[in-house]
C-alpha cells in the first residue's frame, strides 16, 4: 500500500515538474479545517486529523485548527465568508424523522444568508425540488422528490458526508425486562416509548439513568439543553408523538383528518387531566399553540409560523395553514407541548409587561399532563419524576430518576455497580462499554444507527470550494471505512446522504457506497484542470485565487 | 482601642480587595472579544429577538453604565441572571455553597487532626527511620495531581470494591426534610467519604510539616528546657508544653488552608460529580455563562478573602510577638 | 506583616539575615535535595534528547499495514514500548515529549514567579513609603484571587495554550514570594553594611542589587523550586478539566486523554500511571530541592 502510494507520488511529482513550465493557475493557499478539541469531541478531532493527513497527499497544505464549540459556532455562523472547512455535527431529534427540516433548512439557498445553510450551497434545481417536497402531501410522490434531492446533493457534494454514528446505550437486564425496551429507529433505546413501557423484573422499580450535562430548565416553552428535552417529553403531552417507526401517531389527539391541503382537524382524547387534577380541554390546546405563536416563547415560534388560525368546536380543534405543509404533523403537532391555561395565562400576561420572556420562568412545581409527573429537582445532582397512575398510558416503572454524572468513566462504573440501571448518555468509547458489558454479564448494550450525522462542511462561497469538482475530489479522497474504523471504532455507518438509513422510507440507497480513493481524487482533479507543480496543487490554467474578504 | 481600629482597617482592606477582584472580573468578562451571548443566540433568531436577548441581560448599554449597574447590584447581593439557566445567579450559588463548604471543612478537619498528631510524633521521633520514610511520603502525597488521586481511589473503592458510591451527595431519589437532615444522614457520609479522603490526603502535608517544624522550634525554647531539667517525663514535656505552644500557628494556618482548598476543590468536585461551587464554575466557563462564572468566582474569592482576614486577626491575637506596625 | 501567614513552613522563622549569605549555592549537603536535583537532571536530559529517545511522532496517528488503527496496543506489542492510546498514538513518545512541556512550563513559571516576586519584594521593602503601600495593596488583591479558578477563566478567554498557566502564575503567584522577600529586605535594610554603603554614597540601585539582592536569592530559589511543581500540577488540572492546549503533548493532556478514553475501565495502567508518576517525580523533586534551600536558610531545623 505504502509503496504503491510512493510510486504514485513520485510519478505525480515528475508530471508536476514537467508541466510547471506551462502556465498553471495560482497555487492553492493553505486550507484550514476547524474541529473541536479532542477532550470534548475525540471522534471529531480524530477524523479531522485523518482527513487532513490524506488531503496532504493530494498536494494540499491543510492546517487543522482546534476551537471550542462557542468559538467555532461564532466563526461558522456569524462570519460566513471567513472560514474554509469545518467539522460539523447534526444531532438526531425525533422531529428530524421527517426529512423536510434537514433537506430544506440545510441546503435551500434562501437560508444561506442567515439560516442553517451556513455552507452557502446554492443550486436552483435543488431549491425547486426542496420546495416541491414540502408541499407534496402524497407520500409516494413526495418520496420520489426526496430521493431526487439526495441525488443532487450526492453529485454536488456541498459537504463531505462522513458517517451516521451509532448511538449506544445500555441497561441492567436483571432489573428491566429486555422485551419491554423499545428501540426507536434513528434515536436508540433512550426514548419516550422505552420510559413509558419498560417493565421491572424485581423489586427495583425506579429507572435510574444518567446524563453528563446539567439540567438547564424544566420549561415547556423553552427549548433548552438536550437533557432537558427528555424531561419535558415525559411531563408534558403533545397532540401527536413520533412513534418508534419514525412516523407520527395519535397521542393526546385520538385522530387527525386533513379536510383540505391547508386545513387539519384533530379530536382530543377524552378524560385527560392535568397533574393538578383539573381537566385538559380543547381551550388548553388552543392556548398552548397560541402561547408558541405569541412573543414569549421565541424558540417555538418557527414551528407554528405556518398556522393562520385555530378554531375550537367541542373537543375538535381545526388548524388552518397559510400554505400546504407535509411536515406539519411531525414538526408542529408532535412538537408543541400542551400547557394548562389556568397556570400559564397569568404568567404570560405578567411576562408581557417585562423584558424577560417565558424562558426565564421556572415553575416551582411544573404541571403537565404527561405519563410522568414532576417531584423534585436538586441542582446539578438529580431530577425525580414519578409515574402518573391516572394517565391513560401509565408507565410500568415507579419513578424516573435522572442523575447528573459529568464523566463517562464514572457513569460506566455506576452502571456496573448498580448505582444507575439505565445508561442514557455515554460520551465515552462504545467499544469499552461493549467489552465491559461482556465481562459483567448483567448489562445489555444496544446501539442504533442515528438520524444525526457527522460531516466536514466546505465553505461553498469561498474558492476553491465553489467548484463542485474540487469538492467531489476532496470528498472522494478519504475512505469512509477508514473513518468508521479509526474515528468511531466501528460504531457508525458510512454516509453519503443527510437522510439517514435509519429512515428506510426516505433514505435513497442509490447514493450509498460512494467510491473513494486517492487515485480517484487525483483523477477528478486532473480532469477538472487542477495541476501539481512541484508537489503542490494549483488551480486550473489561468485561475487566480480571489477571496471575497 | 487600637485593636478595634486595627479590625476596622482590616475590614476596609477586605472591602477594597473584594472591589478590586470584582472589577478585574468585570473587565475580563466584558473586554473579551465577541458577543458574550454568542453561545446563546440560536441561529434561527431574528435580529429583533437577538436585540431583546441583549437587552434582557443589559448588554446593550455602554460599558461604564454596565459597570455601575454591576457594582450597584453587587452591593445588593444581586449577581445577575445566568445566561444558561435564565435564573438568578445568587440563588444557584447559595444552593451549591453549602455542599462545597461541607466538603472543604470536613476534609480539612481530618487533614489537620491527622497532620497535627503525626507532625508532633515526627518531632518527637526526629532523626529516626520514621522521619526518613514519612517525610518523603508526605511530600509525595502533596505532589500527586488531586484528580489523579481521586480517580485511583474511585476505581479502587467504588468500582472495584464497591464500598462507596461513585458520585453525588445522596442515593437516587432519596428525600430529606432539610439540608441538615441530609448532612446528618448515613447516606450522605458514605457519599462524602471518597472526596473527603482525596482532599484530606492531599492537604494533610501542610499541617504535618508545619506542626513538626514548630515543635522542633518550641522544644528548644527555655520553658521546655526548664521542664526537662525539672525531670518531667519526655512525653509530658512534648505533649503538654511543646505541642500546646506549637499548635497556635498551625491553627491559624487552618483559615488560610480553607481559602486554598476551596479553590482547589474544582477538580475533585468534577471527579466525584459533587454538586458544588467549583464544578459549577467549570460548567459555567465551558458554557460561556459569564454571569454565573463571575458569580461563582466572586463567591470563592469572598471565602478566600474572609479566611485570609480571619487568619490575620487570629495570628495577631494568638501570637502577641507579632506587631502590626 | 505577618510572614507566617504563608503556607511555606520556612517562612515562619524570622530574623535570620545573618545566615543568609551562606545561601546562593545548590543545596548539595542534603541527600534528599541531591536526589531531587538528580531527578531534574534526568528529566532535563530526557527533554533535550527527546527527538532521539522518542520512537514516533507523539501526535501521529498510527496504522497497521492494512490500514487499521494501531490503537490500544499493550506495552511491547508491535514494538510500541509503552503501547498505544485508544486513538493510536505512541505512549512512550508522548511521555518523552511531555517532559519538554513540563520543564518548559515549570521552569518559565518558576523564573517568572521568583523574578517578579523578588523584584516586588526588593522595591517595596527597600523604598518603603507609597511604593511599598501600592505594591502591597496589589499583593493583597493577588491574595484575594482564587488561583485555579483564575487560570480556568483565563484559559477560556485566551487561545488554549500551555502559556496560560505561566501567565496566570506570573500575574498571581508572585504574591507569596513578594511578601516574604519584602520582610527580609526590611530587616536587611537597617543592617550596618547597608547603612555603610549608603553613607559612602552608593546609589539605591547599587545597594539593592549589590548588597541586598544576593542575600535573598536563596529565598527566591526556594519559592522558585516550589513554583515548578505548582505550574506542572496546575497545567495537569487545567488539561483534566478540558481547558488545556490540545496541540501540545503534556503529561496533563495525556492523563486527560486516558481519562476520556476510559483507561481506568480498560485497566490500561501502562497509559494511565506513567504520566502521573512523572508529574509526582518532578514535583517531589521541586519540594526536595526547596527543602534543601530551607535548610540552608534556616539551619536550626536541621541541627
Amino acid at each position: 500500500m505504502t509503496r504503491m502510494f510512493r510510486m504514485a507520488a513520485a510519478a505525480m511529482l515528475l508530471a508536476g515538474a514537467a508541466s510547471s513550465a506551462l502556465a498553471a493557475g495560482d497555487r492553492i493557499r493553505e486550507l484550514k479545517l476547524i474541529t473541536r478539541p479532542q477532550a470534548a469531541q475525540p471522534s471529531e478531532f480524530q477524523f479531522a486529523q485523518i482527513i487532513a493527513q490524506e488531503w496532504r497527499k493530494l498536494g494540499l497544505d491543510v492546517k487543522v485548527e482546534v476551537m471550542p464549540w462557542e468559538q467555532m459556532a461564532d466563526v461558522v455562523w456569524y462570519n460566513r465568508d471567513k472560514w474554509d472547512m469545518t467539522a460539523w455535527q447534526m444531532v438526531g431529534r425525533p422531529e428530524r424523522s421527517d426529512p423536510d427540516e434537514l433537506l430544506y433548512n440545510l441546503y435551500h439557498s434562501s437560508t444561506s444568508a442567515k439560516g442553517y445553510n451556513f455552507v452557502g450551497y446554492s443550486n436552483p434545481d435543488y431549491d425547486r425540488v426542496a420546495e416541491a417536497q414540502r408541499r407534496e402531501v402524497d407520500q409516494e410522490k413526495r418520496r420520489a422528490l426526496v430521493f431526487r434531492a439526495q441525488e443532487i446533493l450526492a453529485a454536488d457534494q456541498p459537504v463531505m458526508m462522513l458517517v451516521h454514528p451509532r448511538s449506544t446505550f445500555a441497561f441492567d437486564k436483571t432489573v428491566w425486562d429486555p422485551a419491554s425496551v423499545v428501540n426507536q429507529g434513528g434515536i436508540g433505546i433512550k426514548n419516550f416509548w422505552t420510559f413509558v413501557s419498560i417493565r421491572p423484573l424485581g423489586g427495583q422499580r425506579d429507572i435510574v439513568l444518567n446524563s453528563s450535562d446539567n439540567v438547564q430548565g424544566i420549561n415547556p416553552l423553552w427549548i433548552s439543553g438536550g437533557t432537558d428535552s427528555w424531561i419535558t417529553e415525559l411531563v408534558w403531552d403533545r397532540l401527536l408523538r413520533i412513534g418508534p417507526d419514525g412516523l407520527p401517531r395519535p397521542w393526546a389527539a385520538e385522530n387527525w383528518e386533513w379536510t383540505s391541503p391547508t386545513s387539519i382537524t384533530v379530536t382530543l382524547r377524552p378524560g385527560q387531566v392535568w397533574h393538578d387534577g383539573k381537566p385538559l380541554t380543547a381551550e388548553d390546546v388552543r392556548f398552548s399553540f397560541e402561547a408558541a405563536m405569541g412573543g414569549e416563547a421565541p424558540m417555538y415560534a418557527p414551528f407554528v409560523r405556518n398556522i393562520a388560525a385555530i378554531d375550537v368546536d367541542g373537543d375538535r380543534i381545526t388548524f388552518t395553514l397559510k400554505e400546504p405543509s407535509a411536515a406539519f404533523l411531525t414538526s408542529t403537532l408532535a412538537k408543541i407541548n400542551l400547557i394548562p391555561k389556568h397556570v400559564w395565562e397569568p404568567v404570560l400576561a405578567d411576562l408581557a409587561t417585562r423584558e424577560e420572556n417565558a424562558e426565564s420562568h421556572q415553575e416551582k412545581m411544573p404541571i403537565g399532563s404527561g405519563p410522568f409527573r414532576f417531584v423534585s429537582w436538586t441542582t446539578n445532582e438529580e431530577v425525580v419524576l414519578e409515574a402518573n397512575r391516572g394517565h391513560w398510558s401509565a408507565p410500568a416503572a415507579d419513578r424516573w430518576i435522572l442523575r447528573i454524572v459529568p464523566n463517562a468513566e464514572a457513569a460506566l462504573g455506576m452502571l456496573r455497580s448498580g448505582q444507575i440501571n439505565f445508561l442514557a448518555d455515554f460520551p465515552g468509547d462504545p467499544k469499552v462499554l461493549v467489552d465491559a458489558a461482556a465481562a459483567d454479564g448483567d448489562l445489555e448494550v444496544v446501539s442504533t444507527t442515528d438520524i444525526g450525522f457527522r460531516y466536514v462542511a466546505f465553505n461553498n462561497r469561498r474558492a476553491p470550494f465553489g467548484d463542485p469538482a474540487f469538492r467531489r475530489a476532496l470528498s472522494s479522497a478519504v475512505s469512509r471505512e477508514l473513518i468508521v474504523k479509526a474515528a468511531f471504532k466501528g460504531f457508525a455507518e458510512p454516509s453519503n446522504s443527510i437522510v439517514s438509513p435509519a429512515l428506510p422510507f426516505w433514505h435513497d440507497p442509490a447514493v450509498d457506497n460512494m467510491p473513494t480513493g486517492l487515485d480517484l481524487a487525483r483523477q477528478i482533479l486532473s480532469e477538472a484542470g487542477y495541476e501539481l507543480v512541484g508537489g503542490k496543487l494549483h488551480y486550473p490554467d489561468g485561475v487566480r485565487e480571489t477571496l471575497a474578504e | 482601642m487600637s485593636g478595634m481600629r486595627q479590625i476596622a482597617g482590616r475590614l476596609a482592606q477586605l472591602v477594597f480587595v473584594l472591589w478590586a477582584v470584582a472589577t478585574i472580573l468585570f473587565l475580563m468578562f466584558r473586554l473579551m472579544p465577541g458577543n458574550p451571548l454568542a453561545a446563546y443566540i440560536d441561529p434561527t433568531f431574528t435580529e429583533e429577538q437577538q436585540r431583546i436577548l441583549m437587552a434582557r441581560f443589559g448588554l446593550d448599554r455602554p460599558l461604564w453604565e454596565q459597570y455601575l449597574i454591576y457594582l450597584a447590584n453587587l452591593l445588593r447581593g444581586d449577581l445577575g441572571d445566568s445566561f444558561f439557566y435564565r435564573q438568578p445567579v445568587f440563588d444557584r450559588i447559595m444552593e451549591l455553597l453549602p455542599n462545597t463548604l461541607v466538603l472543604t471543612f470536613s476534609s480539612l478537619i481530618i487533614a489537620y487532626g491527622f497532620g497535627i498528631v503525626v507532625g508532633a510524633w515526627l518531632a518527637w521521633a526526629r532523626g529516626g527511620l520514621a522521619e526518613r520514610i514519612v517525610i518523603p511520603v508526605v511530600l509525595t502525597t502533596r505532589a500527586m495531581p488531586e484528580f489523579w488521586l481521586g480517580m485511583v481511589l474511585l476505581a479502587i473503592f467504588s468500582f472495584w470494591l464497591g464500598w462507596f458510591p461513585a458520585g453525588g451527595t445522596r442515593p437516587p431519589g432519596a428525600e430529606y426534610d432539610s439540608l441538615l437532615a441530609l448532612y446528618a444522614s448515613r447516606d450522605f457520609l458514605s457519599h462524602l467519604a471518597l472526596p473527603v479522603l482525596t482532599l484530606a490526603i492531599y492537604s494533610q502535608g501542610l499541617p504535618l510539616l508545619l506542626m513538626r517544624s514548630n515543635m522542633l522550634e518550641v522544644m528548644r525554647e527555655d520553658f521546655v528546657t526548664m521542664a526537662r531539667i525539672k525531670g518531667l517525663p519526655r512525653w509530658r514535656v512534648v505533649v503538654l508544653h511543646a505541642a500546646r505552644n506549637a499548635l497556635l500557628p498551625v491553627a491559624t494556618s487552618f483559615a488560610i488552608a480553607v481559602g486554598y482548598q476551596i479553590q482547589g476543590n474544582v477538580v475533585v468536585e468534577t471527579v466525584f460529580s459533587w454538586p458544588g461551587l467549583g464544578r459549577e464554575l467549570v460548567n459555567a466557563v465551558s458554557a460561556s455563562d459569564y454571569p454565573l462564572a463571575q458569580g461563582a468566582f466572586l463567591m470563592i474569592a469572598a471565602v478566600v478573602v474572609v479566611m485570609n482576614l480571619i487568619a490575620d486577626l487570629l495570628y495577631g491575637i494568638l501570637d502577641p510577638r507579632v506587631s502590626h506596625a | 506583616m505577618p510572614e507566617a501567614m504563608d503556607a511555606s513552613p520556612g517562612a515562619a522563622a524570622g530574623g535570620l539575615a545573618g545566615r543568609l549569605w551562606r545561601g546562593l549555592r545548590l543545596p548539595l549537603g542534603d541527600p534528599l535535595a541531591v536526589f531531587g536535583l538528580m531527578i531534574y537532571v534526568l528529566f532535563i536530559l530526557t527533554a533535550v534528547f527527546a527527538d532521539q529517545l522518542a520512537t514516533h511522532d507523539p501526535t501521529e496517528i498510527l496504522y497497521t499495514p492494512d490500514y487499521d488503527l494501531a490503537a490500544d496496543r499493550r506495552p511491547g506489542e508491535d514494538g510500541y514500548i509503552l503501547g498505544t492510546t485508544s486513538l493510536g498514538r505512541d505512549i512512550w513518545s508522548q511521555l518523552v515529549y511531555g517532559s519538554r512541556s513540563a520543564l518548559l512550563i515549570g521552569l518559565t513559571a518558576a523564573v517568572m514567579v521568583a523574578l517578579i516576586g523578588t523584584l516586588v519584594g526588593l522595591v517595596a521593602g527597600y523604598f518603603g513609603g507609597w511604593v511599598d503601600a501600592v505594591l502591597m495593596r496589589l499583593a493583597d488583591i493577588a491574595f484575594g484571587i482564587p488561583f485555579l479558578p483564575f487560570v480556568i477563566v483565563l484559559s477560556a478567554f485566551l487561545e488554549p495554550s500551555i502559556w496560560n498557566v505561566v501567565l496566570a502564575m506570573a500575574l498571581v503567584l508572585w504574591r507569596d514570594t513578594g511578601r516574604v522577600i519584602r520582610s527580609q529586605v526590611l530587616s536587611l535594610r537597617t543592617r550596618a553594611y547597608v547603612e555603610a554603603a549608603r553613607v559612602c554614597g552608593s546609589s539605591d540601585l547599587k545597594i539593592v542589587f549589590r548588597h541586598i539582592a544576593p542575600n535573598i536569592l536563596p529565598l527566591s530559589f526556594l519559592y522558585g523550586s516550589i513554583a515548578i511543581g505548582w505550574a506542572i500540577l496546575t497545567e495537569a488540572s487545567i488539561s483534566f478539566l478540558g481547558f488545556g492546549d490540545p496541540d501540545t503533548i503534556s503529561w496533563g493532556t495525556m492523563l486527560q486523554d486516558a481519562y476520556a478514553s476510559q483507561a481506568l475501565s480498560t485497566r490500561a495502567f501502562h497509559w494511565f500511571v506513567p504520566p502521573g508518576l512523572c508529574i509526582i517525580l518532578v514535583v517531589v523533586a521541586g519540594f526536595l530541592v526547596s527543602r534543601g534551600y530551607e535548610e540552608i536558610l534556616f539551619p536550626k531545623l536541621k541541627e
